[in-house]
């Protein structure tokens, strides 16, 4: 099967440019925005980004605020890490912007009463798109930020090698809900167990932070997610999961009237390392039993040097609840 | 070295520049009772600019080793009272380990809202104290 491998890449020609002048006016490649239906999915590798130069620019996008933010984290990997943390959301927004060009310096954000991190969208002069929302998650290897327009999202991610320190199960009955510790207790296994609990916390993190509420303010005890049946049979805790034929879905425990059926889910694998866990709030109009799977682009990027849209590679790898 | 504008950032710069969280804030000043009486105020300092305050210094030191052991930081690595987790790189997950092994060493139980208010090392012994006090 052909896989279509969509890559653009800024290359530097000597003869037109001196490298440095090269680094220092490349643009950012605009893109389209997602829409109502899509969700964007934008990653980093840190150990791509190795160019003093390049972290240099990266380091003027930021607020002063960030910067101070950059210089209080304990050492250069951390540093680094949050510098392309916020590089990334920065760059990321100010693409989308195809019309005219708004600087990645000139976002301002707040935080919703939880903590939750927004774009401060009524300072912006150049922006005409509707409001995106965003959410990035990292570990010390990748830093990803997911896109939508007009709806919440939370995304979450993990190493795939990520040991717990503590006992899985002992943890597990500590934080998660009695369905999903009887469903962890119930694998054999220590190192497939380790890999299910990964997905699933990912994919707790991922609603907690959509709700915009995060794990305080949304205990983990106090809703189950699990994955169904897509033709509403029993399930059947093989080994393999075919994406197609599950979607995940949350229920809140202490509330059972609440209504859960409105977020939507994708669980995949992200460049053959880590785990990465999607949720958006449904378009209300969908209506009907059942949900479609995540409309979901991903893409690799250096901003300033290079993207590359690996969707239908193997750097995304579906687990469940997308195409 | 060379710059567009006023601030210049390099992993190399990093080095050189005082890093706020490189200073040492949080020498206090406390006295040392011996044999009832007490001494006059003495900066206390260990080697590792380590300062606790005497009253808490167990917890304190417990906590440093629980969330040094977490993140699995070199034990040259200074963790002080004021030593925020984030900065440490600890993301959510690692709190919950965190505050797990707290409890578990300490015999408390912390309500996730409680969670929420961690921000420091301090934070996280001022809670245990609070919460071994309501035990007892």
């Amino acid at each position: 099967m052909l896989l279509l491998r969509l890559r653009v890449k800024f290359m530097m020609s000597i003869g037109c440019f001196q490298r440095n002048l090269c680094a220092a006016s490349s643009p950012l490649v605009p893109v389209r925005p997602p829409s109502p239906m899509e969700t964007h999915l934008w990653y980093i590798l840190p150990d791509e980004v190795k160019s003093s130069k390049l972290l240099n620019r990266y380091f003027e996008l930021l607020s002063p605020c960030e910067k101070e933010k950059v210089f209080r984290m304990h050492g250069d990997q951390l540093q680094q890490r949050t510098l392309l943390a916020r590089t990334l959301v920065r760059t990321t927004i100010a693409r989308y912007q195809t019309n005219s060009h708004v600087h990645p310096r000139s976002f301002k954000f707040k935080k919703n009463i939880y903590g939750k991190p927004e774009v401060e969208w009524q300072d912006l002069e150049d922006w005409h798109l509707p409001p995106l929302h965003f959410n990035l998650s990292h570990t010390s290897s990748l830093i990803a930020c997911g896109v939508t327009v007009n709806s919440p999202i939370g995304i979450d991610v993990e190493e795939k090698q990520r040991k717990l320190r503590n006992n899985v199960l002992r943890f597990a009955r500590r934080y998660f809900s009695p369905y999903e510790v009887e469903l962890l207790a119930a694998i054999s296994d220590p190192e497939y167990q380790r890999q299910e609990f990964i997905k699933l916390w990912t994919l707790k993190e991922a609603y907690v932070k959509a709700l915009g509420r995060g794990f305080s303010a949304a205990p983990f005890k106090t809703f189950t997610i699990r994955f169904r049946a897509a033709m509403e049979r029993a399930i059947h805790l093989s080994g393999h999961r075919d994406s197609e034929a599950f979607d995940i879905v949350v229920d809140s425990i202490d509330d059972p009237e609440n209504l859960t059926n409105n977020w939507q889910f994708a669980l995949l694998e992200l460049a053959s390392s880590h785990y990465a866990a999607i949720c958006v709030e449904k378009d209300g109009t969908t209506g009907g039993k059942g949900t479609l799977p995540m409309k979901l682009t991903v893409r690799r990027t250096i901003p300033y040097l290079e993207d590359e849209c690996v969707s239908g590679t193997a750097a995304v790898v579906a687990i469940s609840g997308m195409t | 070295m060379a710059s567009v504008t006023g601030t210049s950032f390099s992993m190399t710069s990093f080095k050189a520049s005082l890093a706020p969280s490189s200073k040492v804030s949080n020498l206090k000043s406390v006295s040392l009772p011996i044999n009832g009486k007490s001494f006059a105020p003495l900066r206390l300092q260990t080697s590792r600019f380590r300062v606790c305050c005497l009253a808490k210094g167990d917890t304190l030191d417990k906590v440093c080793a629980i969330v040094k052991k977490q993140l699995a930081l070199p034990d040259d690595t200074t963790v002080s009272a004021d030593s925020k987790f984030s900065a440490l790189g600890a993301d959510s997950l690692d709190t919950v380990e965190i505050v797990m092994g707290l409890e578990e060493h300490f015999g408390i139980s912390v309500e996730e809202e409680t969670a929420q208010s961690i921000a420091t090392v301090q934070d996280a012994a001022d809670m245990i104290e609070k919460l071994i006090q309501k035990k007892n």
